[in-house]
């Protein structure tokens, strides 16, 4: 429930018939020429993304374009820009659960959904990226009759496994567990083998009181339990990095900076994913402009953040005093790379300052530019970072260049083929919009709500 | 009751007549084994399958001392030039598998080029001409003897010429049986014939001491060194004996110098000032000196990068430079301009003439004139009898340049009635000629002996396949009086026939190659007045030696002839034009070894370029010319052009361009797949379709024999691009002044050096700061009580001659990659020579660094392996284990010093043949896996079970890293840390030793010992 004073979260006097109908009828129906537009592109990106995967592990890692200066390259920029979009559904979903941010429930089932798909494109490239890619078991500490032989503890790359493995898990299951009241809205509105489903997957809803108590426990349980992991996860993807001791890679301003480039990522990512879907499934009323202005404020608050981090950086190399790590940030700036650091930076920090304007984030087509870029931004941040740092580290005899193959450009049109398919498919087949939370936010009941206090969908 | 029928009872239940419990109900025992049983036997048999039969065949009579899998060694002699290095073949099962150098060898002192160690391959090669061929289809030896005996005899009849045409022949028994041979025809002549040959040398000592003589050059009793365009530790005559008495002079004797003798083990926590700023009362080290050595070059070589002063000069001048010398060392006022700084020039000059008797003057001008004022300048100078040796002098040039041109005259006219060329691709280094090539069709009887099907052996004949060095027997005498024995170490691989063997059968006396040699000792060596005892003993002697050092009964030197002057072969003057350069390379020292792919992606120590000849010109050169580097040339001299990409050189002459022979051999299409060939693969070889471009066009042929250095070239861009695979892009320890931080040093410390004046006042200097050592925060993590691995390499006696490169890839399986990945920056050596320039581009100075994986007892690669394939051992060492490894490539990531090596693909090992100069000793490695110098960790394995077998310690120097066992100057030794009177330890402890980036704190187990440049 919100508050009479406060304008109404969801625009056009919504009532709950009408927010089970507006969402459920979608899932019904046909899918709209949009969606198989969509289904197309994205399918196709991810049937070369398969060819060229298998292609690659058949060959072998030298059909990308790493070298032994450079070993890793797009395959770990690919696989920390994904993680990082990830970090804004979790931070939707269970840290504003928390705050009580309640614009957050026309967001949440998406911005979660895609945290799920972003850590599973994310999954793929550490998988991959191995040598021996059909040995990844030897990960996992199981016991065995090698003395027994564990795993190194100390490494990062260890860390990452508990961590995304831990993850997605949480995150499969928060998403879940807020998805059975929608399930089980479903079901009641389904029948045939359709009822069957979603009254299995809904786990025995009833809709009393003792359940929604029950559920209402577990939530705010997951959330709890989510919420750390926002920082966590990123934080230890970025150990990857601080642990090092190859300059421009040894420095522990890398955990805050890496989770606040996540969620600035995955915040842009929701937005471009929101304003699409906004329009094509006609959810104008539930994604409206407040919900946009919202996460465009945050989106700014972490890019400020990461500029922030960007001048440190600097500052740090410039004041210690370390030649190599002085030579690394000159490098990027000046370097053959240069290119990559200044389109990072424009991306990342002359591009959100537009958000300070009130004017600009309720300018939908500009937000959605942005959004874009900033993620261009931040796929350049992970890539000047990995590859500026590695192909000219200390000793000159060493330094090398690091061009991409067709094979690496290809794997990474697969990883968004893949996103996106498997983000069309979820908005095809499970409500986008979390019915029940938003439900819980309708001014149902209210009808004294001053008229010119309602917010439209539209652009004043 | 009876004792037969006594019953003992189980229990007291029994006794007391309780029944034992009925079994439980279900399966009963009989039931279960029956079923358990069937199903084990069914499963047996399920599981057989016939096994492969294989036959083997045990010993009818074992070779004494063969066990299987324990290597043999044999004494033998490098065949890879005329040099004659001594060598000892390790043989594993019948297999020679690894080239080491001789240590008793006077020549080579156990040291052995990057030829020698590649040796195996040339052997394993399926390339190789496997049976004689006549016409051009393959044949049989009995068919092809008869068909030349009869040639031959109808030759002789008629009186006509025939001529044998052999590289320098160092085998005194080959010598002989081609003289045999040629006793049957009444115009019959050898001719010698090495592309950039000594002629010029012999043909000046033959003016000035009447005797064609290439002298012995004991750059060991040298103190004065001064090259004018002798590349003597890179390809000139006999690298390894050079870099061998070039090392003596480079020499520093240790003195201890405040260094705990374990750079990886200080101990924690005690902050007892181990590592003091200055010297410790240094035990008397003796006289500090080093030998000083100058050389003036045109372009950047080998010798030139370590010599204390250098000065870039034009090829033209260097005839110059050696008049000035000898007139300002005899105290005559030189007429005519200096060529060059007259100041510094008679600076050298004064130097010289205070070094009587241990001063050396080197040229490798192809100039008569220029040779015979060397000859003098070493007269006044006192070298003969010193620092030249006459008395025994060297056999590894005999050949007479006039001698070619004539043959060539005579082919040409019809005059040669028979042409036998052995060991040498005639007409691959000719330019090309129509005439020539027209009237080697019309010679009645051509003959080719050789290895490979090159240029020549396409034309002849009759093509007779000769044996590799290590399966044949033969013979070497490289310095008078020092004969050595060359034994097979296997039998050999196909139909082929040694060379000496061939002569042998054609002059009517076959015999093998067995009873040859020994024949000839038997009547020639054996009877010198040193050899001892009875001829069986002298000879098993020999055999097991390697060698029987006679030397010290040759007649004495005959004094300095003052002759008329020589006229001059003309060399390019120095003027706006520019001047070619052909040079051979060390690693590709004759066309033979281009199809040796180990050779092949050996970076050129100087460029550091692979797979690929090129033009090299300076930097000077190419701005005026607006060239970058990889940009295709056109190179036009009188008589032939070429399109050669580009390559940047810093320190070669602004008006010279510098192209290397032995490459665009023919076979070498043979490489045009090598390499992984997944979609995007780009081919190894050129686009002539073979590796490189054939320079010969570009030499001129003259009365005088070859002309290597040209002038009137014109240098034309085609506007296309060849990037050449090198495998080092940078080569500045400078940082460059747009990313300098400022404030910063220019120079990084990564190689540290001094001069000879600095190192005498303070043996600490170079060092970029005084270290003050505290101790250490954490308790050290690898404590160890038995051996503790380390080593350390000495920079002075490093040449950078990449030995160690090849003898690394030899003992551990190294795989060849192909150009293409070179190029990606994926080249698999597991140490590598950094290159780097300093100061003028013009005029740089040059160090070279090996560099390995340093063993970091705070390895930064093993804390983030995640799956533990990377540990550390109790001995110190850092191990990488290959089956662990899963190929995430952060260790890679993390190495400060990327010495890591990733497997990128599976390279090929589908040549079967090539496949047994695999040592069994080492894992071939997967893709996805990572690997790097594990400090032959297999040797050391055996050599402590060795010596454990025997029951002793291991000594000091019984365990060495086959880079170390290779090294030709000794830069690198080797062993246990923990042993404080190890040579490696007291190394450790020297003043000089420092570590790369120390700053890190990951203590790496090999130190360095700073360069000391004998300057100021």
């Amino acid at each position: 429930m919100s508050s009479p004073l406060r304008p109404p979260l969801i625009a056009g006097h919504k009532s709950l018939a009408d927010v089970t109908r507006d969402i459920c009828t979608p899932l019904e129906g046909r899918p709209s020429s949009w969606w198989w537009a969509g289904l197309a592109v994205s399918a196709s990106m991810l049937l070369v993304g398969l060819v060229s995967v298998g292609y690659q592990i058949a060959w072998g890692i030298g059909t990308w374009g790493l070298n032994k200066t450079v070993g890793w390259g797009f395959d770990i920029t690919n696989f920390v820009f994904w993680i990082g979009i990830g970090h804004a559904g979790t931070l939707i979903s269970a840290v504003l659960f928390l705050f009580r941010q309640q614009w957050r429930t026309s967001v949440n089932r998406a911005a979660e959904a895609m945290t799920l798909f972003a850590v599973m494109c994310a999954g793929i490239f550490p998988l991959i990226h191995m040598g021996r890619p059909w040995l990844f078991f030897w990960f996992a500490p199981y016991p065995n009759a090698r003395g027994p032989l564990w795993i190194n503890f100390k490494s990062p790359l260890v860390w990452d496994f508990f961590a995304i493995s831990t993850y997605f898990l949480v995150s499969a299951l928060f998403w879940y567990f807020g998805l059975l009241p929608d399930l089980a809205t479903l079901r009641d509105r389904a029948v045939g083998w359709r009822k069957k489903l979603c009254g299995v997957l809904c786990l025995g809803w009833n809709g009393s009181a003792r359940t929604w108590h029950r559920y209402e426990t577990v939530y705010l349980l997951l959330a709890g339990l989510a919420t750390p992991l926002v920082f966590s996860v990123h934080t230890i993807v970025s150990m990857d990095f601080a642990t090092s001791v190859i300059p421009g890679w040894h420095t522990t301003i890398f955990p805050p900076y890496f989770v606040a480039g996540a969620i600035f990522s995955g915040l842009a990512m929701v937005l471009t994913l929101m304003l699409i879907a906004r329009k094509t499934m006609r959810l104008e009323a539930y994604l409206t402009a407040r919900h946009v202005d919202a996460m465009c404020q945050l989106m700014l608050a972490m890019g400020c953040l990461v500029g922030l981090a960007y001048g440190t950086e600097f500052f740090l190399a410039f004041y210690s005093g370390n030649p190599y790590e002085q030579f690394v940030f000159l490098n990027r700036a000046a370097g053959p790379l240069a290119w990559a650091y200044w389109t990072m930076v424009t991306c990342n920090v002359l591009v959100p300052q537009v958000l300070w304007l009130k004017a600009a984030r309720r300018n939908f087509a500009l937000v959605f530019a942005v959004s874009i870029l900033v993620n261009v931004g931040m796929w350049f941040e992970r890539f000047v970072i990995i590859v500026t740092s590695l192909h000219r580290d200390y000793l000159p005899s060493s330094w090398a260049t690091y061009v991409p193959t067709l094979i690496e450009l290809t794997t990474l049109v697969g990883s968004f083929g893949l996103f996106f398919t498997c983000f069309l498919l979820f908005c095809r087949f499970v409500p986008v919009i979390a019915m029940a939370e938003v439900k819980g936010v309708l001014d149902v009941g209210h009808e004294t709500r001053r008229e010119d206090a309602v917010v439209t969908g539209e652009a004043a | 009751m009876s004792v037969g029928e006594k019953h003992y009872w189980k229990s007291v239940a029994q006794r007391q007549g309780v029944r034992e419990e009925p079994p439980a109900p279900g399966v009963s025992r009989r039931g279960f084994l029956e079923a358990a049983g069937f199903t084990v036997s069914l499963a047996a048999l399920g599981g057989c399958q016939r096994a492969p039969v294989r036959e083997a065949l045990p010993y009818v009579a074992q070779p004494e001392g063969a066990r299987p899998g324990r290597p043999l060694r044999f004494a033998t002699t490098c065949g890879g030039c005329p040099a004659g290095c001594g060598l000892l073949a390790t043989v594993r099962d019948g297999r020679p598998l690894k080239m080491e150098g001789l240590p008793e060898h006077p020549l080579s002192r156990g040291g052995l080029c990057a030829v020698g160690q590649a040796l195996p391959l040339g052997l394993y090669d399926s390339q190789r001409l496997t049976a004689p061929r006549q016409n051009g289809q393959p044949a049989t030896w009995p068919e092809v003897d008869a068909a030349i005996r009869d040639q031959l005899a109808r030759t002789a009849a008629r009186g006509g010429r025939v001529r044998v045409v052999t590289p320098t022949i160092t085998s005194p028994t080959l010598r002989h049986a081609i003289d045999q041979f040629l006793k049957q025809f009444p115009d019959g002549r050898q001719i010698t014939f090495d592309p950039l040959g000594g002629s010029a040398i012999l043909a000046a000592h033959e003016q000035t001491h009447g005797r064609r003589v290439l002298p012995r050059y004991r750059l060991d009793r040298a103190r004065v060194i001064v090259s004018l365009d002798a590349d003597f530790l890179g390809a000139w005559y006999s690298p390894v004996e050079h870099t061998v008495g070039w090392r003596q002079g480079r020499t520093l004797p240790l003195r201890a110098g405040g260094h705990a003798a374990d750079a990886t083990h200080e101990p924690g926590g005690k902050g007892d000032g181990q590592h003091a700023a200055g010297p410790e009362s240094p035990h008397d080290p003796g006289p500090i000196d080093l030998a000083y050595h100058v050389q003036f070059e045109s372009r950047m070589t080998l010798t030139g990068s370590n010599a204390d002063r250098r000065y870039v000069v034009h090829p033209s001048v260097i005839s110059a430079v050696a008049a000035w010398l000898w007139q300002r060392v005899l105290g005559v006022r030189p007429a005519g301009a200096p060529p060059g700084d007259a100041a510094q020039l008679d600076a050298l000059a004064q130097r010289l003439r205070d070094s009587q008797g241990q001063a050396l003057v080197l040229c490798g001008s192809h100039d008569v004139a220029t040779q015979v004022i060397v000859n003098r300048l070493n007269d006044a100078l006192g070298a003969y009898g010193q620092t030249l040796d006459l008395d025994a002098p060297s056999r590894q040039r005999q050949d007479n340049a006039a001698d070619l041109a004539a043959l060539v005259a005579d082919l040409k006219a019809g005059r040669i009635a028979g042409l036998i060329v052995a060991g040498v691709d005639l007409t691959y280094y000719l330019p090309p000629d129509e005439a020539l090539d027209a009237a080697l069709e019309n010679v009645p009887l051509t003959i080719a002996i050789g290895e490979h099907l090159g240029d020549f052996a396409g034309r002849a004949r009759f093509v007779c396949p000769d044996q590799h060095p290590l399966e044949s027997w033969l013979d070497a005498e490289p310095v008078a009086g020092l004969f050595s024995i060359r034994q097979p170490t296997i039998s050999p691989l196909a139909d082929t026939r040694s060379a000496l063997e061939s002569f042998a059968a054609w002059s009517g006396r076959a015999a093998s190659a067995l009873e040859l040699v020994q024949a000839y000792w038997r009547e020639q060596v054996f009877p010198r007045p040193q050899a001892p005892g009875e001829f069986q003993a002298f000879w098993d002697r020999a055999v097991q030696d390697g060698f029987v050092d006679l030397t010290a009964e040759v007649p004495r030197t005959e004094p300095v002839r003052r002759s008329a002057d020589q006229p001059r072969t003309p060399l390019p003057a120095a003027s706006d034009e520019l001047t070619l350069v052909l040079h051979p390379t060390a690693a590709i020292p004759d066309a033979r070894h281009a199809h040796n792919p180990w050779l092949q992606e050996l970076p050129d120590p100087i460029t550091k370029v692979t797979w690929d000849n090129f033009a090299a010109i300076s930097p000077r050169l190419a701005e005026q010319q607006g060239l970058a580097q990889d940009d295709v040339v056109q190179i036009t001299v009188a008589g032939g052009s070429l399109e050669l990409p580009v390559c940047i050189q810093p320190g070669q002459h602004e008006r010279v361009v510098a192209v290397a022979l032995n490459y665009g051999v023919p076979g070498t299409q043979r490489f045009a797949k090598v390499g992984p060939q997944w979609f995007q693969a780009r081919p190894t070889v050129g686009a002539g379709g073979r590796v490189g471009v054939n320079a010969a066009p570009l030499v001129a042929l003259t009365s005088g024999g070859i002309a290597y250095v040209r002038g009137g070239v014109q240098l034309k861009p085609t506007g296309r691009r060849q990037r050449l695979a090198t495998t080092q892009l940078h080569d500045l320890l400078e940082v460059p002044a747009a990313t300098r931080p400022p404030g910063s040093e220019a120079r990084q410390a990564l190689v540290q050096e001094t001069t000879l004046a600095e190192y005498r006042r303070d043996p600490t200097a170079g060092a970029p700061h005084a270290h003050h050592f505290d101790g250490q925060l954490w308790p050290d993590d690898h404590p160890s009580e038995g051996h503790r691995w380390g080593m350390v390499i000495d920079l002075n006696r490093c040449s950078g001659c990449s030995a160690c490169l090849i003898a690394c890839q030899s003992e551990n399986n190294v795989p060849v990659v192909g150009r293409d990945e070179v190029q990606r920056h994926r080249e698999m050596h597991w140490i590598r020579i950094d290159r780097y320039y300093a100061g003028d581009e013009a005029e740089p100075e040059v160090v070279h660094q090996p560099m390995l994986c340093q063993h970091c007892a705070h390895a930064p690669c093993e804390t983030v392996c995640p799956v533990l394939a990377t540990v550390h051992s109790r001995e110190g060492l850092n191990q990488q284990v290959y089956n662990r490894c899963v190929g995430t490539r952060y260790c890679a990531n993390n190495c400060p010093y990327k010495v890591r090596r990733f497997n990128w693909f599976d390279y090929a090992h589908d040549d079967t043949l090539q496949n047994l100069a695999l040592n069994p000793d080492v894992t071939v490695r997967m893709r996805g896996i990572m690997e790097k110098c594990s400090f032959c960790v297999q040797r050391i394995q055996e050599g402590k079970i060795e010596a454990r077998r025997r029951g002793i310690a291991v000594a000091d120097g019984a365990i060495q890293a086959a880079c170390q066992q290779s090294c030709p100057g000794d830069a690198i030794v080797f062993g246990d840390l923990n042993d404080p009177a190890s040579r490696v330890a007291q190394a450790m402890r020297d003043a000089r030793r420092f570590t790369v980036l120390e700053e890190l704190n990951v203590r790496p187990s090999v130190g360095y010992l700073r360069k000391v440049r004998n300057e100021g």
